[in-house]
């Protein structure tokens, strides 16, 4: 289908980044709600299933970046909500640096024709 | 760091993490499900949307999984899961396969038990492997005033002990009890470097006259005759009559001497006395321990130069002193033959593993097809040869926990089959260092049988077998090469095992053929002291003696008594010079000597030992007639060759006055075996016992004492407690030691080699059936998988004889070739035992004929069955044969 052409697959590694900065934002949120506001935020642009949204999660909760506990939704449903710790805002802040440096290069590398 | 940590802890709570999981994605789906709906879709539309805008429930599961844990260890778990599974699926395969293992694998590990405790573990002793031993010839004991010299001159030594073998009464409880125990010097225990459990050890001054009962008790002999009492410190207890002062108690670990005297209960300081000057009677062990820095080498030279110089002093004092390792002295005799029963039992191993892994092949072969479905559903091959691995691994675990339940019972076996022999065997026990190796083995099993998956994981074209497809094609050149291979190398190994098996049988059906001289049935024999007793007052023990025997020879069921110093075979032998009349005085360490034995009448009746010439000892043979003595036939030869030795007159001892105390010879006694049942007899002589006055008199522990024998009519061993009491009865404070029928003294000379037979046969028979099942199990598969193919050649007009002819002529050919590599391994291992082979060569052609035959028969029948049954092959069942 010629329009899902123009969606974009999340660029390996980036989306454990993305996450953080959502619930940096957005602060604690569910996984569904996580998805839907990616969903949202990019304008459909980006492809993503949101099952796949899980392997991010346990990444950063192994790594103590986010932390999950158990709640209710407004519609009171039980759902796991995920809230960035402190350790999670310090390694958001060392990785969005990261992620700039490297796309401006990446940018000024591909404006110059190398 | 962090999230390997939480992955570990995820590799056992699998369950928790996955409904945990389940529960989040079921949130999440209702969520997604309520937000369609509240966008105006169907319930049933909103889930389908949901799932949609999900993905794969499945694949975010795997994701998750493979985030969250590590994926490489759950699949082994999942391996293992299989492995069990497929494995439980073909029990008569499983069973046979963990059996043949667990036989390699546990009699490799109780051999490895015993050559660990008697070979591998260091001696109980401070820094062992400087401790040496001083004697002459490295076996024989010295005289006192020698030891002292050495001691005296010598540099190389940080200390350097003595001990004497001293073996006293102990009364005073019940029942008396004769005791092996150590004269020692006082410096002696210092320099093992050990420490009593409790109390001391002897002090410096101590081994001087006067000062000398003191006592120091073994563990084993302070709880079997002292309770276990730590109040005996500083009691007295009595031996030969005499009041000891119990001064330490060893721990339960130690074990001195741990050669010669093994079963020593009792040490007591040894004081040399007028003992400091004599050069002639050799009866003290010499023990040393090197400097630092000092090498047995200069240690030997020093000796060597310390020697020479005394020999030269005192001639034919100082021969031959040799300056051994402790170890050697301990373990020297039964080094070669464990490690010679440590390889064979290896190449049973080799054998098994063998035998699995022929099974493991055609196993793999049967299962083409399913391999083939795995690969084609994409099973990577690297996941394939994972999961015959596990396979392995898990035959390997049954084999190895059968192996060590084996090896417990075998090592108790072996414990009791070589008591008698194997020094230190009492301290055999499956340890860490055991288990190390049956676990050791057990990964180099897996390597060996594992071999045969590798070699199919390289046989390539695993999806060939979707074709292939269990049509039963020729199962591919290179793999029954392989199979010919493993066939060819048991044969080798079991034609080697057997060549081992046949020499020690051989070399034991000539031992059993010793005659030795007498007749050891019927016979029992025990050891009466009366050291210490009212018995062995000088003026009563003559009697005794003599009423002793004769109430026993009086006893119903008994056919006649005697006695004798010393049993041969079982009891101590005296080696002494003596002089012979009219001949010139001969050169020092050049008079003739013989084995000193003093017998009662009986003694040759009860021991059937005949007398060729002359007459024998009677009991008119008292003090009050002329000394006589007989001869063995060597002594005859030997010191009147070409001469009649009868009447002859020959002197051992010089009365109160000087003068020598000569002795008629009456007789020649056939030659006996005398203290190793396979050496030829030496020079031996029987004193008339009752006109010996050391015999009858001296109060000596040495001399106090008579073994009995007692020719019974029925089972002798029923006579014991008979005899027992009829020696009580004279006086119950009579120690009896050494109860034994001469039949066991016999089978207890030949316990070693009994021991080497019994275990290289069984070996052998064991590397015999494992290896003819290979060959069998080989051979009948081939028959199998060519069923397709002879039933073509016989619709084809092949006769059965040729079909016959063609299975037999491929199996024998791999035994051949198997066989022929055996002969040249098998004469490589003769050569490692001649040092435990009695007359037998190494080389011996019955042997080696024998084996070829039994080897053959065995292989042709293994081969025969199958190839009859590929004769029998009916052409159109075969065409049909799937």
């Amino acid at each position: 289908m010629p329009s899902e052409d123009c969606r974009i697959s999340v660029l390996q590694g980036t989306l454990d980044l993305i996450v953080l900065r959502v619930l940096k934002t957005m602060g604690a949120r569910h996984a569904y709600a996580i998805a839907a506001r990616l969903q949202q935020m990019s304008e459909d642009l980006l492809h993503l299933n949101q099952g796949t949204l899980y392997p991010a999660l346990v990444r950063l909760e192994q790594q103590g970046w986010i932390k999950g506990t158990w709640g209710r939704t407004e519609s009171n449903r039980e759902a796991k909500f995920y809230a960035i710790t402190e350790a999670g805002e310090k390694a958001l802040a060392q990785e969005t640096l990261r992620w700039r440096r490297m796309s401006g290069l990446v940018d000024k590398l591909l404006a110059e024709g190398a | 760091m962090r999230r390997f940590l939480s992955r570990l802890t995820n590799l056992f709570r699998r369950g928790a993490a996955e409904s945990e999981l389940s529960r989040e994605i079921a949130s999440h789906l209702a969520l997604l499900e309520e937000e369609y709906e509240r966008g105006g879709l169907t319930p049933y539309d909103a889930r389908m949307a949901a799932h949609r805008a999900y993905g794969g429930v499945e694949l975010a599961k795997e994701l998750h999984r493979e985030a969250r844990s590590f994926v490489w260890i759950e699949q082994r778990f999942k391996d293992l899961g299989y492995g069990a599974r497929s494995l439980r699926r073909t029990p008569g395969f499983t069973a046979l396969a963990a059996v043949t293992l667990a036989l390699g694998i546990g009699a490799n590990t109780a051999i490895f038990s015993v050559v660990n405790a008697v070979l591998l573990r260091p001696l109980p002793y401070k820094d062992p492997g400087r401790l040496v031993t001083l004697l002459h010839g490295g076996t024989d004991p010295v005289a006192v005033a020698n030891y002292l010299d050495w001691r005296d001159q010598s540099r190389s030594f940080e200390a350097m002990g003595a001990a004497d073998y001293w073996t006293p009464n102990l009364t005073g409880g019940d029942p008396p009890e004769h005791l092996w125990g150590l004269q020692v010097t006082q410096n002696l225990m210092p320099m093992l470097g050990v420490q009593p459990m409790l109390g001391r050890l002897f002090r410096p001054g101590e081994d001087q006259p006067g000062s000398e009962h003191e006592v120091i008790l073994s563990h084993r002999l302070w709880q079997r005759r002292f309770d276990s009492d730590a109040g005996v410190l500083g009691k007295p207890v009595i031996l030969n009559g005499e009041a000891y002062t119990v001064v330490g108690v060893m721990p339960p670990e130690f074990q001195f001497a741990p050669f010669w005297a093994t079963h020593a209960e009792l040490w007591v300081p040894d004081a040399f006395g007028d003992r400091v000057h004599n050069r002639e009677g050799q009866s003290l062990r010499v023990f040393a321990r090197l400097k630092a820095g000092v090498t047995l080498a200069q240690a030997r030279a020093e000796i060597g130069a310390i020697t020479g110089g005394l020999e030269r002093q005192y001639p034919g004092t100082n021969r031959s002193v040799r300056v051994t390792p402790l170890r050697e002295n301990v373990v020297g005799d039964v080094e070669t033959p464990l490690l010679i029963l440590l390889g064979s039992v290896g190449f049973v191993l080799l054998i098994a593993c063998a035998n699995v892994a022929h099974m493991l092949l055609a196993r793999t072969s049967d299962r083409e097809k399913e391999i083939a479905v795995r690969c084609a559903l994409g099973a990577g091959r690297s996941r394939v040869i994972a999961q015959f691995l596990t396979e392995d691994v898990l035959l390997a675990g049954l084999g190895a926990f059968g192996g060590l339940a084996l090896a417990a019972g075998g090592t108790r076996a072996l414990v009791m089959l070589a008591a008698g022999f194997v020094p230190r065997i009492q301290s055999v026990a499956i340890d860490a260092k055991v288990v190390l190796f049956l676990l050791g083995i057990t990964l180099l099993t897996i390597l060996i049988f594992g071999l045969a998956p590798a070699a199919r994981a390289t046989a390539g074209d695993l999806t060939g077998g979707l074709n292939q497809g269990g049509r039963g094609g020729g199962g591919g050149v290179r793999r029954s090469r392989l199979r010919g291979f493993l066939v060819a190398s048991e044969f080798a190994l079991a034609f080697i095992l057997l060549i081992g098996a046949g020499l020690m049988i051989r070399s034991f059906v000539a031992l059993e053929s010793v005659d030795p001289g007498f007749d050891p049935h019927h016979v029992l024999s025990m050891v009466v002291s009366v050291a210490g007793s009212r018995e062995a007052e000088a003026g009563r023990r003559p009697t005794f003696y003599r009423q002793l025997l004769e109430r026993l020879g009086a006893m119903p069921g008994v056919v006649s008594a005697g006695s004798i110093n010393h049993l041969p075979l079982a009891g101590d032998m005296w080696d002494w010079p003596f002089t012979i009349e009219g001949r010139p005085k001969s050169g020092p360490g050049e008079s003739p000597s013989a084995i000193y034995r003093i017998v009662t009448p009986g003694y040759l009746e009860t021991m059937r030992l005949p007398v060729l010439r002359g007459r024998a000892i009677t009991s008119s043979d008292d003090e009050r007639a002329p000394g006589v003595v007989l001869i063995n036939e060597h002594a005859a030869r030997r010191y009147w060759p070409g001469e009649d030795p009868l009447g002859k007159r020959i002197a051992f001892d010089r009365d109160s006055q000087g003068g020598l105390t000569w002795l008629t010879v009456i007789g020649v006694v056939k030659d006996a075996v005398q203290g190793d049942w396979a050496a030829q007899p030496e020079s031996e002589c029987y004193l008339a016992a009752l006109q010996h006055h050391a015999f009858l008199k001296d109060p000596a522990a040495n001399w106090a004492y008579l073994t009995l024998v007692v020719r019974t009519s029925g089972d002798p061993a029923e006579f014991a407690p008979a005899v027992k009491r009829t020696v009580w009865s004279f006086d119950s404070n009579l120690p009896i030691s050494e109860v034994f029928t001469m039949d066991r003294v016999v089978a207890d000379a030949n316990a070693q080699p009994r021991f080497e037979m019994l275990l290289l046969g069984v070996f052998a028979a064991v590397a015999l059936v494992l290896a003819a099942i290979g060959i069998y199990g080989v051979m009948n598969y081939a028959v199998v998988r060519r069923t397709h193919e002879i039933g073509i050649r016989v619709s084809l007009g092949a006769a059965r004889t040729e079909v016959l002819r063609l299975v037999v002529r491929q199996g024998m050919l791999q035994v051949l070739t198997g066989s022929a590599a055996g002969v040249g391994g098998a004469l490589l291992l003769s050569r490692l035992m001649a040092g435990i082979l009695y007359g037998v060569r190494p080389t011996d052609p019955v042997t080696f004929g024998a084996v070829a035959i039994v080897l053959g028969v065995a292989a042709f029948l293994a081969v025969y069955v199958p190839a009859r049954r590929a004769t029998r092959i009916e052409p159109m069942v075969a065409l049909r044969h799937e």
